[in-house]
């Protein structure tokens, strides 16, 4: 069901109930939920309003790094576990006047910081294609509740893949617009010049459409972009003629199993087909193997002084202590999870004075290095095309996966290149493997959404796979 | 043993805007404590910074005041410490590249005037306040996120003489320009003076200590002379200098060791991600430098220029708020000195400055200037308007209050001349003691004019007209 059809089959009040009915059926096998968040308010001035709004009566979820005022936003974490937002993200205050109405807030890694979603205070989300297996993240909560059925749009923020990747994972569609389209204002960070605001939806058009909702210059956030929304919905076009796609070959390269590859092949074939005229791009290989170091560089350093305002004094989890010092020490120490504080150990160091020519100023220069080397590859093409994930989801416990390979570091990785860059960069379902979905990612130049949404939609047509649910109750 | 005294300044500045560095939260003293906050001064997760345009502005103004040359590319950097005063955890700054770099200022000093070099100002944000009570902590945020410029000096100064006359300059420009109001004691403007002292004639510069908490020019100086004592016993003695933060201590009017520096704190500095490079516009930097308010220097120039004393024109220029009225009386009234003196004597007794341009001052310029002019033009004595001016100040015109009073001099000859003949008429044994070259004689009859008069004969021309009476009545 597309937003189109949720307006048609059901007025507000009844969409609203059946998410939240749906959503609190789904928990006890997904664990996606934080909070559900009472609707009946918002669905009664919603009753005050034209129904004329984007999102007029759609159900939808946000990922607990939103912050919505008066209502518990955990970003994730211990310490924030009884963090009653104080005020609300502009993209929620966007989704309210487009007539979205919020039905719950979804899990994610701990502050956004990791892909697997095994790291969220409220335990692991599960994968609605098999239970056994993780839901990707950092906004494992928000793409599974998408997949089975109980919203047709949650959002997500995405620092590395933390959208597009879980949006493979669980056969939906995951966009990460231009860095800077969407404000940041109100999203809990993880690090800022790699963080976007993103979304899940189950179809290229109402990706569109919630572009259009969520777009657009705020003063309250100094990178945004100072550019006119566009009508991307009804300026979509899926005509490829004229068209011209770059496999990333990297990537291909670098995935080793035979139905990813066939399942991607058979796409590429299709879409030159419907006129595309299809080219090869290699990029500097040892870029690409940087990405992942670099990336662990940057975004922890940003981090660890991101969070460094969690100190218990203010607001969160306060712990005892003597004096302030050992407040904030014993607050820090019992907030974080140990992968985070893992990683503002890794931060700091990279940005100690001795250090920073090493790690932090020499990851600046790879970034640059390798955002100059991706604007290159897209200079010549429309868009640059890959798998969005050498696999499917892994199972909960999988550590198989060999950490310095090329598998890892480039297929698994490269869509870092869309943060590092800020360029649109997309997912959208590819085919399944044994019942499990793959998805296919799609980059695309800076501000060009249009044609990132136009390519889009023409892989989902070739595919045919839109609107995909998977019952889990 | 001789050593030569080394002295640098830095000087945090809190900008006069109406609202902080990053948020739209109001600045302002003495509210209620955390009455002045939002959620972006208090940190919460999510919030971001969004720069203050007016801070730009007034930053740089302060620049090209004190001739710094001006970065059109801004750009801000976290300086990361964790402190409970320090909401985010970290401060922005301008680390890296500080918007105004490489300028000076000129103050007096016993061998004349001398130049003071300005190594940067940048601007930052301010922390919040602590209250330290027996068992608890206490924070107001007020403060949090409040407009700073820090600018600091090259080690360019030699006693607490030219120290004193250095932040003495800065804080009078700071003031004229509008940037800040400077005052020390409530700490909007405050001084860290790094001293360290060396053998007379060396090239090189010795350990410094740095000294906090001055609150007073007084303070700067006496905490200068004390350290310099302190610093010379040990050096005579052979001890060492310990690289060192100390504060001055007001009632042991002596500085006290705060925290040793073994090595610099590492800050992590790195550039600010929420904050990208903005390039302001070389027209828009011109347009306000263009519209500078006039600087101390100029305005005692001008004083000068309009026949001022040096003595008049320092006092009224050393106070700009009363310096202003001064301006806006001379808008009604030419006889500048006349004014001066009524401005820096009358005036400045009864009026704190700070009233001067707000509603609780019923004194106007214009009032002021107005009762200036009758002096000069003979409508009251100077004596009659000391009378007059109390009145004026709770805001009655002078016309009024010389109407009410019946303080009209009278300086119409004829009808005087009527008065003085009839009392010389009355008094035919003055007019013989006058003549007998008793000079109190005239004085008696202008006090019988005046007394008939009810003191409203202007006394200069009656005792003029009573002399050339009585040289007319010789026996």
């Amino acid at each position: 069901m597309n937003f189109n059809d949720y307006k048609i089959k059901n007025d507000p009040q009844t969409a609203a109930y059946k998410a939240l009915e749906k959503a609190k059926a789904v928990q006890g096998k997904l664990n996606a939920v934080v909070s559900y968040v009472d609707p009946q308010a918002r669905l009664d001035e919603l009753k005050e309003i034209e129904p004329n709004g984007k999102m007029h009566g759609i159900p939808i979820v946000l990922k607990d790094n939103v912050n919505t005022k008066g209502i518990l936003t955990t970003a994730g974490s211990r310490i924030l576990g009884n963090y009653i937002a104080q005020y609300d993200a502009t993209i929620v205050e966007k989704l309210n006047a487009a007539g979205a109405v919020l039905i719950a807030k979804s899990s994610l890694d701990e502050f956004g910081m990791g892909g697997t979603n095994l790291s969220a205070a409220t335990g692991p989300v599960y994968n609605p294609y098999d239970l056994s297996r993780m839901s990707g993240g950092s906004s494992g909560g928000s793409a599974v509740l998408v997949a089975s059925g109980v919203v047709p749009f949650a959002i997500g923020s995405d620092t590395g893949d933390s959208v597009r990747k879980p949006a493979s994972f669980n056969g939906v569609v995951g966009f990460k617009p231009t860095y800077g389209r969407i404000s940041r204002y109100g999203i809990i960070p993880y690090a800022s010049s790699l963080d976007h605001v993103a979304f899940f939806t189950r179809n290229v058009a109402d990706a569109a459409t919630s572009l259009e909702v969520l777009a657009g210059r705020d003063d309250r956030d100094m990178t945004s972009l100072d550019l006119p929304v566009e009508p991307y919905r009804d300026r979509l076009n899926a005509d490829l003629a004229g068209k011209k796609i770059g496999i990333l070959t990297n990537v291909l390269d670098a995935i080793h199993d035979p139905e990813i590859l066939s399942m991607f092949n058979g796409l590429i074939a299709k879409l030159k087909e419907r006129g595309a005229e299809i080219v090869e791009i290699e990029m500097n290989q040892d870029l690409l193997s940087a990405i992942l170091p670099t990336y662990y560089i940057i975004a922890n350093a940003e981090a660890t002084a991101n969070h460094s305002n969690l100190d218990g004094l203010r607001f969160g989890v306060q712990k005892d202590g003597d004096d302030v010092d050992e407040v904030m020490t014993n607050s820090r120490t019992a907030g974080f999870g140990k992968l985070i504080r893992k990683r503002f150990v890794i931060g700091s160091y990279a940005l100690f004075v001795e250090n920073q020519d090493k790690l932090f100023r020499k990851a600046q220069k790879v970034r640059r290095l390798i955002v100059e080397d991706l604007k290159k590859a897209l200079s010549e093409v429309d868009g640059l095309i890959a798998p969005a994930a050498a696999n499917v989801a892994p199972k909960l416990n999988d550590t198989s996966l060999d950490q310095l390979s090329s598998t890892y570091l480039i297929a698994e990785n490269f869509m870092v290149m869309g943060n590092f860059s800020g360029c649109p960069s997309i997912t959208v379902p590819l085919g399944y493997k044994d019942g499990l979905p793959v998805g296919v990612n799609l980059t695309c130049n800076l501000y060009d959404e249009q044609t990132t949404l136009d390519l889009a939609l023409a892989i989902e047509q070739a595919t045919g796979l839109s609107d995909q649910i998977k019952e889990v109750a | 043993m001789k050593y030569e005294t080394v002295i640098g300044i830095e000087i945090h500045c809190e900008l006069k805007t109406a609202t902080k560095m990053f948020s739209p939260a109001p600045v302002s003293f003495a509210k209620h404590p955390n009455s002045c906050v939002n959620e972006i001064d208090l940190a919460h997760p999510g919030t971001l910074p969004s720069l203050n345009k007016n801070a730009v502005r007034q930053a740089i103004k302060a620049c090209a005041a004190l001739n710094l040359r001006i970065d059109p590319l801004i750009r801000f950097d976290r300086k990361n410490y964790y402190y409970p005063d320090l909401s985010k955890g970290f401060q922005i700054t301008q680390q890296f590249h500080p918007i105004g770099s490489e300028g000076f200022v000129m103050i007096p000093s016993s061998q004349g005037e001398k130049k003071v070099r300005i190594n940067r100002l940048h601007m930052e944000e301010d922390t919040a306040k602590q209250f330290h009570y027996a068992t608890e902590t206490w924070i107001d945020y007020n403060r949090a996120g409040t407009p700073l410029v820090e600018i600091v000096s090259e080690p360019d100064m030699r006693n607490a003489e030219e120290a004193v006359a250095y932040v003495e300059k800065l804080r009078a420009i700071l003031y004229y320009l509008g940037v800040s109001d400077v005052k020390m004691e409530e700490g909007s403007l405050r001084c860290d003076i790094n001293i360290s002292l060396r053998h007379e004639g060396s090239g090189e510069y010795g350990v410094k200590t740095e000294i906090k908490n001055l609150n007073s020019l007084n303070n700067i100086k006496i905490a200068i002379e004390a350290e310099v004592q302190r610093q010379s016993a040990l050096l005579d003695s052979g001890e060492g200098i310990q690289q060192a933060t100390r504060r001055y201590d007001d009632v042991a009017k002596t500085t006290v060791l705060m925290r040793k520096k073994e090595g610099s704190v590492d800050y992590k500095y790195f550039p600010e991600p929420n904050i990208p490079p903005v390039r302001l516009s070389q027209s828009w930097i011109q347009e306000i430098i263009d519209t500078l308010p006039e600087l101390p220097e100029a305005r005692y120039a001008r004083y000068l220029s309009i026949g001022l004393s040096e003595y008049d024109a320092k006092i009224l220029t050393q106070n700009k708020d009363l310096s202003d009225f001064y301006d806006e009386v001379l808008k009604f009234t030419k006889h500048s000195k006349i004014a001066a003196n009524w401005c820096i004597s009358e005036v400045l007794a009864v009026i704190d400055p700070l009233l001067l341009f707000t509603s609780r001052n019923k004194l106007t310029p214009e009032n002021l200037a107005t009762m200036i002019n009758g002096i000069q033009d003979g409508i009251i004595s100077s004596k009659q308007a000391k009378e007059v001016f109390p009145h004026m100040i709770s805001g009655e015109p002078f016309a009024e209050v010389v109407e009410r009073f019946g303080l009209k001099q009278v300086s119409d000859t004829d009808g005087l001349l009527v008065i003085i003949e009839e009392t010389l008429d009355q008094q035919p044994q003055s007019v013989i003691d006058f003549h007998n070259g008793k000079d109190r004689a005239l004085g008696f009859i202008v006090g019988q004019v005046m007394k008939k008069t009810k003191g409203q004969a202007n006394p200069a021309l009656t005792n003029k007209l009573v002399f050339e009476a009585l040289q007319k009545r010789k026996p």
